[in-house]
């Protein structure tokens, strides 16, 4: 009888540990997210006063329209800073390469550099 | 590209359209010059008359408000400020390792609001999960496994223990880890940013496949395996948290999406039914080792409505010419075969996958006027014509009715062997092949 006595108590302790563990019913997990790496600032350019006598060359990235919304903004420079040189090019390679080519000629030669993406 | 110009002394904006104001901006704050002068115009430009585009210009930044043309002139010649000038390096603290304790329904919430998932419930990542599936490989939970970046983003470095959580998440057992590991090494996110919603395929050959249970045999490109299943969910919950990929709006521009993302193309090719050499001999490894093989490209079609010679007598080469004509050259060709339609190519003359390619490529043809309209040429490979890159220099000057392969090469069009042969069908997809990684250095 005693013994069936503890083992009734052990149970409902059990059962008191158990429930109460089930009403704390939480966990702990492991983040699924990685860590971005660090990002290098650069500095933007210094800017001239005004574009007027300067080079400006026009890149046409390589997207549909680009093209053409870059001719748009040239001619709104050539009616609005008249003394402007403007200069087109197009990027060669895909929209999303590099083109070292013509980096190089626009570090020799342009003043400033407006870029059309298209899409 | 405009950060590109900024770092040559150079003052440069960026001309974009009002959909991609988060991406560019993004883009932008990655490439360390989070200022970068940015003017956006009216979605979208192409398609538009020159007339349209003078309105843009004259018109508002849909953005700013401001007068486009004027905020152009303005951002190549106003002062900077103290901002525009900072150096030095932003780094991201790493996020808590362990999150909790607290309930289930919780943390789901929290992985859901997070982004974490694929937007249905995941298996959570217990300590105890974790731990079991680091027992599929003999690596160190804090070895480097590579890089992963969803497009030109700066990609993000990770470890096998961080591969393990994501894997735990999909419902992979620890015996598909290994192959796990060997997609996430690949480098290539299943979620890529492209307004086309592009999809992903691996290819698992070698022993690995029945070691895990994959299913290569009947329903072996549908729901009916846990590791074919998993092992390509894993993959998308990999590049999400440790490529950073499908944000949308900053990683992601997919304009419709791709149900196929969920869980990606996963194939186990049926090695022993097919008459030809595996995927992975092709690709240069030894026969016998465990490989997976990476394509990308927009998607995968059934050949059920393919021409040439009907169901009774099919002329299987032809069948997949006549699918391959509605491929853009660009994504090159996956060709899934059905045993069943592997075997009579053979007995037609076949006895390579080569020859078959060779055959597709030299007859699956393409008007030079048709060619120069498509989206991909456009963007491609016209840019490579203009730079004298062979074979597009020499078809950019052929008369608008010549006809020239629709695919570069023979080894744009790939073949794989899957299915249970019982019925001779074949799918095709435009997908590109990318890379393959041993399976066997991740076990």
């Amino acid at each position: 009888m005693k013994i069936r006595m503890t083992c009734l108590l052990v149970a409902a302790l059990l059962a008191t540990i158990t429930t109460g563990y089930a009403q704390e019913g939480k966990i702990t997990v492991l983040n699924p997210k990685g860590t971005p790496p660090p990002i290098s600032l650069a500095p933007i350019a210094t800017r001239p006063a005004s574009l007027e006598g300067k080079t400006v060359y026009f890149v046409d990235i390589k997207y549909e329209g680009g093209a053409s919304l870059l001719h748009a903004i040239m001619d709104s420079f050539s009616q609005n800073v008249p003394k402007a040189n403007l200069v087109f090019r197009e990027k060669s390679g895909s929209f999303d390469q590099e083109d070292t080519n013509l980096w190089a000629e626009i570090k020799q030669k342009a003043d400033a550099v407006v870029l059309a993406v298209g899409h | 590209m405009a950060v590109s110009i900024e770092k040559l002394g150079k003052p440069a904006v960026a001309v974009v359209t009002g959909k991609f104001v988060d991406i560019a901006r993004t883009r932008a704050k990655k490439s360390g010059m989070p200022n970068a002068r940015l003017v956006f115009v009216p979605h979208p430009v192409s398609g538009k008359t020159p007339q349209q585009h003078q309105a843009y210009v004259a018109g508002k930044d849909p953005i700013s408000g401001t007068i486009v043309f004027q905020e152009i002139v303005d951002d190549l010649t106003k002062p900077l400020t103290d901002d525009d000038r900072k150096t030095g390096f932003v780094e991201t603290k790493p996020a808590p390792r362990l999150i909790g304790p607290e309930t289930p329904e919780n943390l789901q919430r929290v992985f859901l609001a997070s982004g974490w998932t694929d937007y249905l419930p995941i298996v959570l990542p217990t300590e105890q999960k974790v731990k079991d599936m680091l027992k599929g490989t003999s690596l160190s939970p804090d070895e480097v496994v590579g890089k992963m970046a969803a497009g030109a983003f700066e990609p993000w470095e990770f470890t096998v223990e961080k591969v393990a959580v994501n894997a735990v998440m999909a419902g992979a057992k620890p015996d598909y880890f290994p192959v796990i590991l060997a997609i996430a090494a690949s480098g290539v996110s299943s979620l890529y940013n492209s307004p086309d919603s592009l999809a992903r395929t691996v290819v698992v050959n070698g022993p690995v496949r029945e070691e895990i249970g994959m299913n290569f045999e009947v329903g072996a490109m549908g729901p009916f395996s846990q590791a074919n299943a998993t092992i390509g969910r894993a993959w998308t919950l990999i590049s999400k948290n440790l490529g950073n990929a499908g944000i949308i709006g900053e990683t992601y521009t997919g304009s419709q999406g791709n149900s196929l993302n969920f869980n990606n193309i996963v194939i186990a090719e049926n090695e022993a039914r097919s008459p030809w050499v595996p995927l992975s001999v092709q690709k240069g490894f030894k026969a016998g080792e465990s490989v997976i093989s990476i394509f990308s490209g927009l998607g995968i079609q059934p050949g059920q409505g393919a021409k040439g010679g009907g169901a009774t007598k099919p002329a299987f080469d032809r069948q997949f010419s006549s699918i391959l004509d509605n491929f853009t050259g660009y994504f090159g060709a996956l060709i899934v075969c059905d045993p069943l339609v592997a075997k009579a190519l053979k007995a037609q003359g076949y006895d390579t996958k080569e020859k078959l390619s060779e055959w597709l490529q030299k007859n699956t043809q393409i008007s030079v006027a048709d060619y120069k309209e498509e989206n991909f040429v456009e963007q491609y490979d016209a840019p490579r014509a203009k730079q004298g890159v062979e074979p597009f220099a020499s078809w950019f000057k052929l008369a608008p009715t010549s006809r020239i392969p629709r695919f570069t090469s023979p080894s744009d069009i790939n073949i794989v062997v899957t299915g249970g042969e019982i019925l001779a069908v074949f799918q095709a997809g435009n997908l590109r092949y990318v890379t393959s990684v041993a399976v066997d250095k991740w076990r």
